[in-house]
């Protein structure tokens, strides 16, 4: 179950039911997608943690009034896109004082100090490039070439036109294959 | 279609949501342009760099934490969380808060004299509440039965131990202080009598024959007199001196001790007017430095207490002898440096 998500209208019902369980299930299905948006969006690892965890903790308040119109996934996203936008928002000055040490610890996501030797010159350009992108363009291409998720799904979480999601997808992808240049064959 | 509309379709092309119209002016565009196809391969590598990331993974013991943290706090450590957390901040600032409050409350306090004297007024109050109470606990007794007892008691024994010679003048004396506790005996019963003729309704208790008070002229008087020492918290009213004297005894320990005992010097001064000898008399104590400590109503005429020092005695014995004919009861040779002196004062 980890990481792919199964049936989510019977763990929509038991989330609605009080089942006990089912936030706990919650969790362990979704814990790394949105510790994933989180740590591409802000860079760090602890602050990461500190929002995925926030996000969850608001699921947990708020699942009784989740109507169920929309895909519990799509409901995760966007709660945690919005905590990013805003955590951002405010503390733009803070990312960019932490500079590039902020960006080397994007690469890995088991980030031991063996992995961080042998981690690839292209990877750390990879995150380096997706870390430089706008954030509004960043979210899109996290969310769609990062986590999978459909233009529409896109559109849903972020609130946007879809024209205006593939506009932005498209930007970001051109910017990252200037970025990435000279890693391509 | 340009090179430049052709490359912004990339995006849609590389994730198949094109429409098949733009689908073939792109393949067209493609089949005819070298450097648009290189730039589409080089957008197709870049997409799949970016799709190779591998997925982020939450920490070890994330799942625990959450759902640690989503667990409901109880109410008093929330409380608790919320006035001290983060202490280093709070603490100092709540310090600080604690000690301007308090320096303001006494800036205020201080600046603000009349929030000093209702202060005062608060602290003395029991003592002044007392003593219309103690006044209207015995409503007909403006003399004080219970001094006048003891002081007959003690002639009396004095009696007993003096030389026959000298007893004349002390059963004389003791005699009329058993006449002038006589007379207040007198006076009690007058008032009882004065009371049950009263047109106040009666209570049940009263027609049993207890004396009791009618309870709204009780509390009228009560009020009165409240507001009579609210005013003149200093300086009572001439008939109710004694009444007042009485009341405050208990607050003056030393004072209440000092009446209970006898007199240094008393007598009888016989005047033809009576308000023109207590008049000089004021005026004589205000020249010599004397006070008047209290003034009982008497069966004769009013009896009065003071004290005089004693380098001024002389003298006030000398006017005394002028305002009308003074006749000593008692004048010992040693006097103490402020001497008491029981007045009656006749006709």
């Amino acid at each position: 179950m980890e990481g792919r998500i199964g049936d989510d209208s019977h763990l929509v019902d038991r989330l609605r039911q009080g089942d006990p369980r089912a936030f706990e299930d919650l969790v362990i299905a979704y814990q790394h997608r949105v510790f994933g948006v989180a740590l591409r969006m802000l860079g760090s690892r602890a602050e990461a943690e500190d929002l995925a965890q926030e996000v969850f903790v608001r699921v947990h308040g708020a699942i009784a009034g989740f109507r169920g119109d929309a895909k519990l996934s799509t409901w995760l996203y966007t709660i945690a896109s919005r905590l990013c936008l805003n955590r951002l928002a405010s503390s733009d000055r803070r990312m960019i004082r932490e500079g590039e040490e902020t960006l080397t610890r994007l690469a890995s996501s088991h980030a031991s100090p063996a992995a961080e030797l042998e981690r690839s010159e292209l990877e750390a350009a990879l995150h380096r490039a997706i870390a430089e992108l706008p954030e509004e363009r960043r979210i899109v291409v996290v969310l769609r070439d990062l986590e999978g998720l459909s233009y529409e799904e896109i559109a849903a979480v972020l609130e946007l036109e879809l024209g205006t999601v593939r506009s932005r997808l498209h930007r970001a992808r051109m910017d990252l294959r200037e970025k990435l240049e000279r890693f391509l064959p | 279609m340009t090179c430049h509309d052709a490359r912004e379709l990339f995006s849609v092309l590389v994730d198949e949501v094109l429409g098949a119209d733009e689908r073939g002016a792109l393949d067209a565009h493609l089949e005819t342009c070298a450097d648009c196809r290189r730039e589409l391969q080089r957008f197709r590598d870049t997409v799949g760099l970016l799709r190779a990331v591998e997925p982020a993974r939450a920490p070890a013991g994330f799942v625990d934490r959450v759902l640690e943290a989503a667990r409901p706090t109880p109410w008093p450590r929330r409380w608790l969380r919320a006035l001290f957390l983060p202490w280093p901040l709070k603490l100092p600032i709540e310090a600080a808060a604690i000690v301007l409050v308090t320096v303001g409350v006494v800036y205020v306090f201080r600046a603000t004299p009349e929030l000093q004297r209702a202060a005062r007024l608060e602290s003395t109050k029991p003592a002044v509440t007392e003593a219309p109470r103690a006044a209207i606990s015995e409503p007909s007794s403006p003399a004080t039965p219970p001094d006048r007892a003891r002081e007959r008691q003690y002639m009396e024994k004095k009696i007993a131990a003096t030389p026959p010679a000298a007893r004349n003048e002390a059963e004389q004396r003791a005699a009329g202080l058993k006449d002038a506790s006589r007379d207040v005996d007198k006076r009690q019963d007058i008032d009882k009598q004065k009371e049950a003729s009263r047109p106040t309704p009666r209570t049940e208790s009263q027609v049993a024959g207890k004396k009791v008070e009618a309870p709204p002229a009780r509390a009228e008087r009560e009020a009165g007199a409240a507001k009579e020492s609210a005013r003149l918290p200093a300086a009572p009213a001439p008939e109710s001196r004694a009444d007042a004297l009485q009341a405050q005894r208990p607050a003056t320990g030393s004072t209440a001790a000092k009446s209970l005992a006898p007199p240094d010097v008393s007598g009888g001064l016989a005047v033809s007017d009576r308000d023109a000898a207590l008049r000089g008399l004021a005026q004589l104590l205000a020249r010599l430095g004397g006070v008047e400590n209290r003034r009982v109503d008497g069966h004769e005429g009013p009896i009065i207490e003071l004290t005089i020092p004693r380098e001024a005695y002389a003298e006030f014995a000398g006017e005394l002898a002028r305002l009308g004919r003074w006749q000593p009861t008692r004048e010992p040779a040693a006097l103490p440096a402020q001497i008491r002196v029981v007045l009656r004062i006749t006709r």
